[in-house]
């Protein structure tokens, strides 16, 4: 979503991260308490630069995630059981208080959030939220795209989230999240997360979100699990291209994802089942579609990595949600592309890539800088 | 011939001499406060400790104080007790504040550094090279986390 440069919203962002460097830089109340809540705190920038040439035969509007360049702020503080985080993403194209949380730790490795979050149901956000230099290809599929990016599936939600890890027996473990909390409103066709520098939250619906993975090695990256996410999304401005009459998208998220790790092989795996039920006075038009993603990278020496991923989906054609409010969403997408980590943190990536979307189809070549500092 | 042989064999014995560091730094030890109530951490505590995760042990919720005063050092912690390569480490840091808002553990480049944290901390974990700790009485070895 966009902000508009408007004085109090820029007033309200700045009390927030006040906040934040407040905390930053707070010192313990006393020399006893220093002893024992040694807070941390870790400042990250992930930064980005990216040049493209799309060829379309149809689609007019550009592409999603193709600001030239974006700096994605990160600043986790850390106080005992307490944590405190903000992400502030500023880009070419906007500037978005993306997260912003405060969480406490209930027990070891199950801590309850209180704020704006990325739910759980995307296998992708969750791994890579928007730290660019952490995904190894440039673009991220389709169906894991922002709400703001022509995004089809809500990824912000605003109140509570629980996000637990626990042992399974000797080397396992089980991670489970689970989160409840204002969805988006659909405005003007698009989703609109709800936002906490300029908050609208009238007519907004509780959304649910859920995952839970099996861990393989309890402190490793590997896992595989199941999602799932049911929304109640309001349209305030009849909105929906095909059905004007829809006042209300119900939508229903079911998914399964591997993430595997395993020396220099790293591959996803992902398919969602997602259910749109359009509602309105004495309408009501149900459809599903399936969409989903493989993607596979493979280390090579001189800190090259090849990577490829296959982007697909069945019955998307056939949805009047998506043809009308989301021509542009890839239906299918082949990718390829080469990284190469040229020093510590930094990274130039080139992907090539032929998509098909409702109204089009396309080739697109991204040459991609990206880091992180410090 | 013999004489050759002696001659070969006592430069061969000066030579691995010289090429070996301090003795001392041959093991390097696992290390927590002298008045912390912790007496043991396994290898896999230490591995998650190291990774950022949380661990509590005896209701002490431990702080990972990485020591990196040298290069033999660093490449024991990477080989040894997290099991990765600096890079993947690096984005498993990253990672880490970025999924999980946690702070990385706190990194030290000097011993002093390091035994004067331990010694303010009791929940905090660190390791050093014997040379360097065995004497200070201000903290106290659980184990050898690797000796040469």
């Amino acid at each position: 979503m966009k902000v508009p440069a408007i004085p109090s919203a820029t007033a309200v962002l700045a009390v927030w991260w006040s906040v934040l460097a407040g905390c930053a830089s707070a010192q313990p109340a006393s020399d006893d308490h220093a002893n024992h809540e040694q807070p941390g705190k870790e400042l990250v920038v992930f930064l980005s630069a990216e040049a493209h040439n799309i060829s379309s035969s149809g689609s007019t509007e550009t592409l999603n995630e193709d600001a030239w360049f974006a700096a994605d702020i990160v600043l986790a503080l850390t106080r005992d059981r307490f944590r405190l985080f903000g992400e502030y993403l500023l880009t070419t194209e906007e500037h978005d208080l993306e997260r912003f949380q405060l969480g406490y730790e209930l027990v070891p490795n199950t801590l309850i959030w209180l704020g704006r979050y990325h739910q759980p149901a995307s296998a992708w956000n969750t791994e890579h939220h928007h730290g660019r230099y952490l995904q190894t290809s440039v673009t991220r599929p389709s169906v894991e795209l922002w709400e703001d990016e022509q995004g089809i599936v809500p990824q912000h939600i605003a109140g509570l989230l629980v996000d637990s890890r626990r042992p399974l027996g000797e080397s396992a473990g089980l991670q489970v999240s689970v989160g409840a909390g204002l969805g988006p409103r659909i405005e003007e066709g698009k989703l609109e997360a709800f936002d906490l520098v300029d908050p609208h939250e009238s007519g907004r619906h509780v959304s649910w979100t859920a995952r839970l993975a099996y861990l393989p090695d309890y402190a490793g990256q590997s896992s595989f699990g199941l999602v799932a996410a049911h929304h109640r999304i309001p349209v305030v401005d009849g909105s929906i291209v095909n059905l004007p009459q829809t006042t209300e998208v119900q939508q229903d998220v079911y998914g399964a994802f591997i993430n595997w790790y395993a020396d220099q092989w790293k591959v996803v795996a992902v398919v969602y089942d997602i259910r749109i039920d359009l509602r309105g006075p004495g309408t009501s038009r149900r459809e599903h579609f399936v969409a989903g993603y493989l993607e596979a990278d493979r280390q090579l020496p001189n800190g090259f990595t090849a990577f490829g991923r296959i982007e697909d989906s069945g019955n998307a054609r056939n949805s009047t949600y998506l043809a009308g409010n989301y021509p542009d969403f890839e239906l299918r997408r082949f990718i390829a592309g080469l990284r190469w980590d040229v020093r510590p943190r930094h990274a130039i990536t080139l992907e090539l890539a032929r998509g098909e979307t409702i109204r089009a189809r396309q080739n697109e070549v991204r040459l991609q800088w990206s880091a992180a500092v410090p | 011939m013999k004489r050759l042989l002696y001659a070969f064999a006592a430069g061969l014995a000066i030579w691995l001499g010289l090429a070996r560091p301090a003795g001392a730094e041959d093991r390097l030890l696992l290390l927590v406060s002298a008045e912390s109530q912790l007496t043991a951490l396994s290898s896999l505590e230490v591995h998650r400790l190291f990774l950022g995760l949380t661990v509590v042990v005896n209701d002490q919720r431990l702080h990972a104080l990485r020591n990196d005063s040298d290069e033999l050092m660093r490449r024991v912690f990477f080989q040894n007790i997290v099991s990765m390569s600096e890079s993947v480490y690096d984005r498993r840091m990253l990672a880490l504040t970025l999924q999980q808002g946690r702070a990385a553990p706190t990194v030290l480049n000097n011993t002093r550094a390091v035994l004067d944290a331990l010694a303010a901390d009791p929940d905090a974990v660190s390791f050093g090279w014997a040379v360097d700790v065995e004497r200070d009485p201000r903290v106290k070895v659980l184990r050898v986390l690797w000796r040469r």
